[in-house]
């Protein structure tokens, strides 16, 4: 028995070890990768100090060109929209990042229907966020509320899981020369989409997500920040009352919402879209041109 | 409880130190402990369930005791073929009743006739086609007299529900694994430190290597008619090495958590793709399943011992069986009928009986590989039309393969868990001195630990997926 508890000692120490030693690399690696999501968060946690700052998931990440929107509203605009964060956990956890630096003259988020909505797993895309994390308790709790709190506590290497891989081939690839302030072009696709497919609105709301975006909402009241929801163009058909969720919450609390996708901005225009969900590059300069005007309008009223 | 759990990391420990904090003397005490901590585990995924691995249990021990209490070979049969029954009905009911009735119908349907078949709405049991085949290979062998019945119910129940080989194999005998439960396990240190050994590179296997390429691969097999030759290709390469990282990931650790525990597992899988014949691979792949088969349908059916026509139906019958075991499904039968065939095939022309080496050896390693590559496809694709527009596909749509940027990252995590493992197992096939796990320098054994369990944190896909086979 003593020696096993030799052995599961010098295990335990060299692991503990290991895993700081590897978490001090790694997050090195994300300090200097040239990867989409590192240098990203890398600008969130030491850089940011923009006036308006842009929020979501992919299709904001490919929707908004921080330039175009600069030049309309006279501001300096950054894009901090994260591929693949598509609820309302992850913009959280970023607001409270970004709050811990400074505090922004306008957010616009841009949202969709997991942003209220129930997903099989919503906390899975939080694992983007883990190098983050201890630096905002705030944000950490969304991780205790996520079950992932004791594990990001514990192994520093497994905060980088999510990304490990991508990070360390962001060190030979460079995926940032397009970049225009968090804003990465999507490529123009092979074929376009061809037909408007009908989106069916979901009535499956998730009180927690609903709760969250509340918090959302009062932390930037709070900061006297002007927030806007957005909804960028879809080459989908919905009803009226599609974001009827969102509607009725951005009213109760007086956020402005824009929505593009309802009233079928580029649906004549399918040459704009690289798939239903996305523009490429051509489309989302165009789109950007119009939502900076409507913006500019806000900003001013505000 | 999956094994690539926080909850079993926590089982785990307890279990072990509650069985060793119990006397070694007290065997019956350890085996009770074991009995509900494999309940408790099975209970994880479905409390409701445990009834029916619990019927299992009982009828065929109640069988096993009429074989044994009875002389006169009639009876014996009797019992034996009631427990066959009644276990085979309820795999029957739970795994093939909606395939069956879903074709009686499609078949009706096709002859002009139209009749609706009750449907059977209740998930397919965890493991149960491992239990079953474990319960009904130890009735066989007390009807044949090659294992003494068990009398105690309570280690009978255990040697069916052991938790580390519950849910997905492998799938043990009554002769090797029933008198360890008699056994007194002292506390083996090397035994331990080797059983976490084997564990950590299982889940390595799993983690990192299977699951890495899983996401190609499904990404491919999940959408076919939205991509090319070249991904077709790309993805038919990989599933191999998922399947294997999977299944073998998962029999390691499960023969490592019974190591720990002073058990011996048997070997479950032996470097399959060095096999240089498909008779060879199946010496080396799934080899509790495939020594079962040989055993209770191969060698009953006549096996080797009967004429050449009456051998190659053995065979495919053996191999049809053993396809629709792993699902029901019409690409699992294809499957098992390609591998009936090929054996046929090898046996016919007299593939298997020589030693080979050199370059011979290589073209018969080569297309072996390739063999069991495309059946792989049978088994993997959803339905059988995918199958043969992947296998088409191949030579039909070709084009470079669709990776997108977040794909480019997983297969080089693929690439590299997929040079580690080929490290590893040529240098066991060609007796290589490169053994880390098993060096004889303590520093050396102990930092293998450290570093993949490092590398399991960093690279493995820890969202906790479930193993292939469980769905078998």
């Amino acid at each position: 028995m003593k020696k096993l508890i030799c052995s599961l000692v010098f295990i335990l120490i060299g692991l503990f070890t290991v895993d700081r030693a590897g978490g001090l690399m790694m997050r090195w690696v994300g300090e200097h990768t040239n990867d989409v999501l590192g240098p990203k968060l890398r600008y969130l946690h030491h850089d940011i100090h923009e006036e308006v700052v842009l929020m979501g998931a992919s299709r904001c990440h490919h929707h908004y060109l921080p330039s175009v929107l600069s030049d309309t509203l006279g501001m300096s605009v950054y894009n901090a929209g994260v591929g693949g964060s598509d609820n309302i956990f992850s913009h959280f956890i970023v607001l409270c990042h970004i709050l811990e630096r400074y505090t922004p003259k306008v957010i616009c988020l841009e949202v969709m229907h997991t942003d209220y909505c129930q997903q099989e797993d919503a906390f899975t895309v939080l694992s983007y966020f883990a190098p983050l994390y201890g630096n905002s308790e705030a944000a950490d709790s969304v991780y205790r509320l996520a079950g992932k709190y004791w594990q990001y506590q514990v192994s520093h290497l497994y905060r980088y899981n999510a990304k490990a891989a991508s990070n360390l081939v962001g060190l030979v690839l460079n995926r940032q020369k397009d970049n225009d302030q968090g804003y990465i072009p999507l490529p123009k696709p092979n074929q376009c989409p061809q037909q408007l497919a009908v989106e069916q609105a979901r009535h499956d709301v998730d009180s927690l997500k609903i709760e969250y975006l509340q918090r959302f909402i009062d932390l930037c009241r709070d900061r006297q920040i002007c927030l806007v929801f957005t909804v960028s163009p879809k080459y989908t058909l919905v009803d009226a009352d599609h974001y009827q969720v969102l509607r009725e919450l951005a009213q109760k609390n007086q956020v402005p919402m824009l929505d593009y996708h309802t009233t079928g901005l580029y649906h004549d225009q399918p040459a704009y879209f690289k798939d239903i969900t996305h523009l490429w590059d051509k489309g989302a300069r165009l789109y950007s041109a119009v939502f900076a005007s409507d913006l500019k309008h806000i900003v001013q009223e505000y | 409880m999956l094994f690539n759990s926080i909850a079993f990391l926590l089982f785990f420990p307890i279990v072990c130190v509650l069985y060793f904090a119990i006397p070694v003397a007290r065997v019956w005490a350890r085996n009770m402990l074991l009995l509900v901590a494999s309940y408790y585990f099975y209970m994880n995924w479905e409390p409701a369930y445990a009834l029916l691995l619990m019927t299992s249990t009982v009828v065929t021990y109640l069988a096993a005791l009429g074989i044994s209490f009875y002389q006169e070979k009639s009876k014996k049969k009797l019992f034996l073929i009631s427990s066959l029954v009644l276990n085979l009905s309820i795999l029957f009911l739970f795994k093939y009743y909606n395939f069956l009735s879903e074709n009686v119908e499609w078949m009706l349907q096709r002859s002009g006739l139209s009749m609706d078949l009750p449907e059977f709405s209740l998930l397919l049991p965890v493991g149960i086609s491992f239990y079953t085949f474990q319960a009904l290979g130890y009735s066989i062998d007390v009807y044949r007299g090659t294992t003494p019945v068990e009398r105690n119910f309570a280690t009978y129940a255990l040697f069916v529900s052991f938790f580390p080989q519950l849910v997905a194999g492998p799938i043990e005998r009554s002769n090797n694994l029933l008198p360890q439960f008699k056994q007194q396990h002292r506390f083996d240190y090397e035994g331990v430190m080797a059983g976490i050994r084997l564990m950590v590179w299982g889940y390595f296997m799993k983690l990192v290597l299977a699951d890495r390429c899983g996401v190609y691969v499904d990404a491919i097999f999940n959408n076919v008619d939205m991509h090319n030759g070249g991904s077709y290709w790309l993805a038919s390469l990989l599933f191999p090495f998922q399947i294997y990282g999977d299944f073998a990931g998962y029999s390691l650790i499960a023969i490592g958590v019974a190591r720990v525990l002073g058990f011996r597992l048997m070997e479950n899988f032996r470097r399959p793709y060095f096999a240089c014949s498909i008779g060879e691979f199946w010496h080396r792949w799934h080899i509790s399943l495939s020594t079962w088969f040989k055993d209770y349908v191969y060698i009953p059916l006549g096996g080797n011992r009967v004429g050449h026509l009456r051998q190659y139906v053995n065979l495919l019958v053996t191999f049809v069986v053993s396809g629709i075991w792993h699902g029901a499904n019409w690409t699992f039968f294809c499957w098992g009928c390609l591998h009936g065939v090929l054996l046929c095939i090898e046996k016919a022309i007299g593939i298997g009986k020589q030693q080979y080496t050199g370059i011979r050896k290589f073209c018969h390693w080569l297309v072996t590989f390739i063999l069991v590559c495309v059946a792989w496809i049978l088994f993997r694709a959803n339905h059988l039309h995918d199958a043969m527009a992947v296998i088409t596909g191949l030579f039909c749509k070709i084009g470079v393969p669709d990776i997108s940027f977040a794909m480019f990252t997983d297969l080089c995590l693929a690439a590299l868990a997929i040079g580690i493992l080929l490290l590893k197992e040529l240098s066991e096939e060609f007796h290589w001195n490169l053994k880390v796990a098993e060096s004889r320098y303590w520093l050396v054994r102990h930092s293998y630990i450290v570093v993949m369990t490092a590398m399991i944190l960093l690279l493995g896909v820890l969202g906790g997926d479930q193993f292939i086979y469980f769905q078998f």
